[in-house]
């Protein structure tokens, strides 16, 4: 299908973008890698009046590394992250990048366009939320630098403003001893997972000195599993306190029934892909180079 | 190579036509642009089952580039409805392009709307208001054979077909039998294909001389063509239909000649100009045509006490969808493999076939023989299990030997040529079998569940279409037949055509081998036309791709019609070189490819005799007027109309078989199955082209992986399609590919001239391999495989004991 008529505008700066959204009205809406919004407007779901295309501005996709965090440009593509030697020093976001959907979607797609969207099956949101993220956010009154934590508030839903745009992703660096893992069981390249576990531990010896554990697609918003995270937090990694950790996340998922699986398979999927997060995410906090790819079957 | 002795067919050329498709040169439907034409956008049914109250278009044809609208109520004044092939109760049914009075799937064509643009068809679409009154929907085959809610008024029943498939003495190999086995229900699945380019039609009426000319890919226009004539009332020959390269269709596409009828008609109301409808992809998902689902009921298995199975009865209900279209053929198709690769000669299958509120099914790869197919692979593997018989061992047992081809079934087909046993013996080598089994019975101490599946599957190639009249005794048709054209163009090119549709089978190549053997010469100097032209004149009523028949039909076209010039060559060339026939010999020399006299060393090129036949003939003598270098062929099959009353004949011409074994591993935590190991062994007789086979051969694998675990059209209770997009639908992408083994044997077949058999669809032997091996990981924890589709949350849910249980499904009565 195709869209409804649109105006297409093209902004030449970040500033000028947002202007330009605030003069357009309600009925306007920013324009990134386009892998959300276009095939939502051929579906004709979403008719905007107007598009403004970031893709143009020049200086808006970069990553680098300044001091103790990663900064990225949010018209980064999902391929560049995927590629980059600066983004491989936290392999947690090489899993997520790498594992997008397919080729073409990846160099299209951005990180700051997938965050904004907040699609209870994106998976940036997921991995971004176990790590000290921040998100600088420019709008009609000027610049803010708001959390990640707290930013989606429901499905498709974030804090911004309609004029308000991210201008760049901050990841803060984990401290040495710590190790992050994504994993995500998709039944093909091109489909969004059935479920995902992202997981930051942070080891003093054999002991678990701080986690972080996100479940993602088993809710609206990206799931925090505050019950695994205590199941871990303090102890001794073993057997046991996976198993409590898995057993947190069962209940801490609120899945919907759809064609990727059942509810109680969700459930079920969601905790055996925490044991696996775990396991890598424990390798890598002692220092392993450990690749992974996400399940398709 | 002039006087070499080595011959074209049986190497692996690559593909003419590859340069032209891997450089983004190929020629599609879509890449033709036409003066003056205008888009075709359908307006759908959002309801399965619903009358229609009212239909307002107004505010549609008000938009400015909105040209007009057409709706079924005017395309049944007219034409005539579809020719339904059913005869009564399914041939009462009124078939129109649009829906006229009520819709009968979610998705059905209501209204189409014409504009200067796609996208102002898209807005013309949107402000079409359509009131319905929803009518109770049947999504189920078995619950729409009770009539409590009846699609088709004018038929009365949901019951398009039945009829009762009894060979042999059934009672009698029963009362003997040392074991009986039951099987409750089993059930395969619906799903589709999913051609990378969709349906494209462009249309058009041309009022000036009143002729209707299409360019489009449907794969079986032959087949269209009769359709339209009769649907629209014109005379056939006033339409022209060409294909051009088409981006697959697995059959599907067979079925687009409703979408090409309102293209016409619209083109018609549209005052002449070209209509182009390029269907999008959800609009494929849901209204296309789906491939055949099939429930079996009741089936019983007699089996002596060697394990040999003596015995099948069983009743098959088929779901054709809302409309039969192609169907009820799928009702007699199945019974060209009526015993699959299995030597029972008694069995009787009840078959009935009912209309449901989903999209119409199509003849999709594997058509109707692979339901059947993987039905009997099931029943083999749970006799054997249960019988304690290793299922390798159970399929020798049970197998057609060697020593018995040309075989007859118990249903008058004549299997060819074949090797089970061996191509078992081949896989089993290749896959390592017996490591398997150890590693597998490791495994299984450590709760690790991995499978080990063998699925057998056969191919039938060149259909007797007199077994339409199995379905309707009233049926017109009977035999098979395809046309060729060869000929020495003015300059001396040698150019063939063939009344096929090629979508990635490479009869470009294949084509101009056969030729290159037949004229001694390189084939890079054939030139090959495929794609269909009525007006290019080669067709019959056959004509098309489908069916896994080129390389029997096609080819022996094209070998006829090239040993028919070479006849006329031969004459002329005796003529021109003043020496006797057998003298002469052809290769090529320093002037191109020629004929020489080994009697007196003379010799004339091609252009040479190409002249003096089109543009020199002053100097040929009058009893050479008749030699025209330009030869059409039609092949026809030796086929009998088979015995509609007993269901007794010869249905299809070779038998290719494929022998895959697969080795699954289920996930105890995750239920996600993954594929260790595969192996693929095939059986296409002499091989015309190994490359093109292997091709066609991991194509086929991973479709039926795809179908096996990924790809599966779902229903709610409703009848909303829950899979349109690719989000839900899976196609099989190369990341759920394992790699694949390949072996090979050749048995010839004595029924076509060159021993190839047709191969094209593969007979789906993935799907029985996927089946078997997650049945073989599951039988003893008495989980009982009764899908053809088996997906991790399927999985998930029968290894927690809430379906597939054997305890409910499977009897066994032992009584030797
Ligand atoms: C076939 C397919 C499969 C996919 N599979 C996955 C998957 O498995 N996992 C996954 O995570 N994603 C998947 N995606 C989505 C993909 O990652 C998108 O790139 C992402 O969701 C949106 O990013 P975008 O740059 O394309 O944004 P756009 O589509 O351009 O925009 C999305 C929304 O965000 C807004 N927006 C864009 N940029 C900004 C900004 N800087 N500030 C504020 N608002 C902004 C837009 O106005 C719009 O509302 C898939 C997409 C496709 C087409």
């Amino acid at each position: 299908m195709y869209p409804r008529p649109f105006h297409y505008h093209r902004a030449s700066s970040l500033r000028e973008a947002v202007t330009m959204l605030s003069q357009l009205g309600e009925d306007a809406r920013f324009l990134a890698g386009g892998q959300s919004l276009i095939p939502l407007m051929k579906l004709r779901f979403s008719n905007p009046s107007h598009l403004v295309d970031l893709s143009f501005v020049p200086g808006a996709a970069y990553i680098k590394q300044e001091r103790s965090a990663l900064h990225f440009g949010a018209l980064t593509r999902h391929s560049e992250i995927e590629n980059s030697a600066t983004a491989a020093m936290l392999p947690v976001l090489h899993d997520c990048a790498a594992g997008i959907a397919d080729v073409q979607v990846r160099n299209r797609g951005t990180i700051g366009g997938s965050l904004a969207e907040a699609d209870p099956s994106g998976d940036w949101a997921t991995v971004l939320l176990t790590q000290e993220t921040e998100l600088r956010c420019l709008g009609p009154s000027g610049e803010r630098t708001v959390p990640l934590r707290g930013f989606i508030t429901d499905a498709y839903t974030t804090v911004l403003g309609h004029d308000e745009l991210i201008q760049e992703v901050i990841v803060r660096i984990p401290p040495p001893g710590s190790g992050g893992a994504y994993l995500a069981f998709k039944r093909s390249a091109p489909v969004y997972p059935t479920a995902s576990v992202a997981v930051q531990l942070t080891m003093d010896g054999g002991v678990c000195k701080d986690a972080v554990i996100t479940l993602g697609c088993v809710g609206l918003t990206v799931v925090r599993s505050e019950g695994s995270e205590a199941a871990l937090r303090g102890h001794e990694i073993d057997d046991k306190a996976i198993a409590a950790a898995m057993e947190a996340a069962r209940a801490a998922a609120d899945p919907q029934a759809d064609m990727r699986g059942s509810v109680e398979y969700k459930r079920v999927l969601v905790a055996a892909l925490l044991k696996r997060a775990i396991e890598i995410a424990m390798r890598r906090a002692r220092g392993e180079q450990v690749e992974v790819s996400h399940i398709y079957a | 190579m002039s006087g070499s002795d080595k011959t074209w067919v049986g190497q692996s050329l690559s593909r003419k036509e590859e340069d032209r498709l891997l450089r983004g040169r190929g020629k599609f439907v879509d890449d033709i642009k036409l003066r003056e034409m205008l888009y075709l956008r359908f307006v759908r049914s959002p309801y399965a089952h619903a009358k229609i109250v009212s239909i307002d278009t107004s505010a549609a044809e008000k938009i400015p580039g909105v040209i007009c609208t057409l709706r079924g109520s005017e395309i049944a004044s007219q034409t005539q409805p579809f020719i339904e092939i059913a005869p009564d109760p399914g041939g009462r049914i009124r078939d129109y392009p649009l829906a006229v009075s009520k819709v009968r799937y979610q998705g059905e064509p209501v209204v189409a709307v014409v504009a200067e643009s796609p996208a102002i068809a898209d807005d013309g679409a949107e402000a079409v208001l359509i009131e319905y009154e929803a009518l109770d929907p049947v999504v189920d085959a078995e619950q729409a054979l009770t009539d409590a809610s009846i699609l088709h008024e004018e038929a009365g029943t949901n019951k398009v077909w039945n009829g009762v498939f009894e060979y042999g003495d059934v009672e009698q190999a029963f009362r003997d039998a040392a074991s009986i086995v039951e099987i409750d229900r089993m059930h395969f699945h619906r799903f589709s294909s999913t051609p990378l380019e969709n349906n494209v039609v462009i249309g058009q009426w041309d009022p000036k001389d009143d002729h209707i000319h299409y360019w489009c890919n449907n794969s079986f226009p032959s087949f269209a063509i009769q359709f339209l004539a009769a649907h629209l009332q014109v005379h056939i020959d006033r339409i022209r239909v060409q294909t051009f390269d088409i981006g697959g269709s697995f059959g599907i596409k067979i079925t687009s000649y409703p979408q090409m009828a309102v293209c016409a008609l619209a083109s018609k109301k549209a005052g002449g100009r070209p209509i182009k409808w390029v269907e999008t992809r959800s609009e494929h998902m849901i209204s296309s045509a789906h491939g055949n689902e099939r429930t079996f009921r009741d089936t019983r298995v007699a089996l002596d006490n060697q394990g040999v199975i003596t015995a099948i009865t069983s009743r098959h209900i088929d779901d054709c969808g809302a409309y039969p279209r192609y169907e009820p053929l799928g009702c007699v198709i199945w019974s060209q493999v009526f015993p699959g690769v299995y030597r029972f000669k008694n069995a009787r299958i009840d078959f009935t076939q009912a209309v449901t509120n989903k999209c119409p099914v199509g003849p999709n790869r594997g058509y109707s023989r692979m339901q059947h197919l993987w039905f009997l692979e099931r029943v083999v593997d749970i006799c054997a299990h249960e019988l304690g018989i290793p299922a390798d061992e159970m399929r020798l047992r049970n197998y057609i030997r060697p020593e018995e081809f040309p075989y007859t079934t118990p249903n008058g087909c004549i299997y060819d040529s074949g090797n089970y046993p061996k191509m078992l013996e081949m896989a089993k080598q290749l896959i390592d079998w017996d490591g398997w089994k150890k590693k597998q019975a490791d495994a299984r101490k450590r709760g690790r569940m991995i499978g080990i599946g063998i699925g057998t599957t056969l191919d039938s190639g060149t259909n007797n279409f007199g077994q339409s009249q199995i379905v309707n005794p009233g049926a017109p048709f009977s035999g098979n037949s395809q046309g060729a054209n060869c000929k020495l163009d003015i300059y001396g090119e040698v150019v063939v055509a063939v009344g096929s549709c090629p979508q990635g089978q490479g009869h470009e190549t294949t084509a101009a081998q056969v030729v290159a053997d037949v004229l001694n010469i390189n084939p890079d100097l054939i030139t090959v036309r495929t794609g269909f032209d009525t007006e290019r004149n080669v067709h019959t009523g056959f004509s098309g791709t489908y069916a896994s028949q080129f390389a029997v039909s096609g080819l022996s076209a094209v070998h006829g019609a090239a040993q028919k010039l070479k006849a006329e060559m031969k004459r002329l060339a005796a003529f021109v070189l003043a020496c006797k026939e057998e003298d002469l010999e052809f290769g090529s020399g320093a002037q191109g490819p020629e004929v020489r006299s080994k009697s007196n060393g003379r010799s004339i090129n091609y252009w040479g005799l190409a002249n003096i036949v089109n543009v020199n003939s002053a100097v040929l003598s009058p009893e050479l007027h008749d030699v025209t270098l330009n030869c059409r062929y039609v092949w026809r099959a030796p086929f009998k109309v088979p015995d509609t009353k007993k269901k007794y004949g010869n249905l299809t011409m070779t038998y290719a078989s494929q022998l895959h074994i697969a080795v699954v591993e289920i996930d105890g935590e995750t239920c996600i199955p993954k594929i260790l190991d595969y192996v693929a062994v095939d059986d296409c007789g002499t091989v015309i082209n190994p490359r093109i086979v292997e091709g066609q051969v991991y194509g086929a694998t991973a479709h039926g992986i795809g179908a096996a675990l990924l790809e599966n059209c779902v229903y709610d209770e409703v009848g909303n399609m829950l899979t349109s997009t690719f989000s839900d639908y899976l196609p099989i992408t190369p990341v759920n590919m394992p790699s694949v083994k390949y072996g090979h044997i050749a048995t010839p077949s004595p029924h076509s001239y060159s021993g190839a058999k047709g191969m094209g669809e593969g007979g789906a032997a993935p799907i029985h391999t996927i089946s078997a091996a997650l049945q073989d990981a599951l039988f003893d924890k008495r989980i009982f495989i009764q899908d053809s589709f088996n997906n991790p949350d399927s999985l998930f849910r029968a290894l927690r004991g809430e379906t597939c249980r054997a305890k409910d499904l499977v009897k066994v009565e032992r009584r030797a």
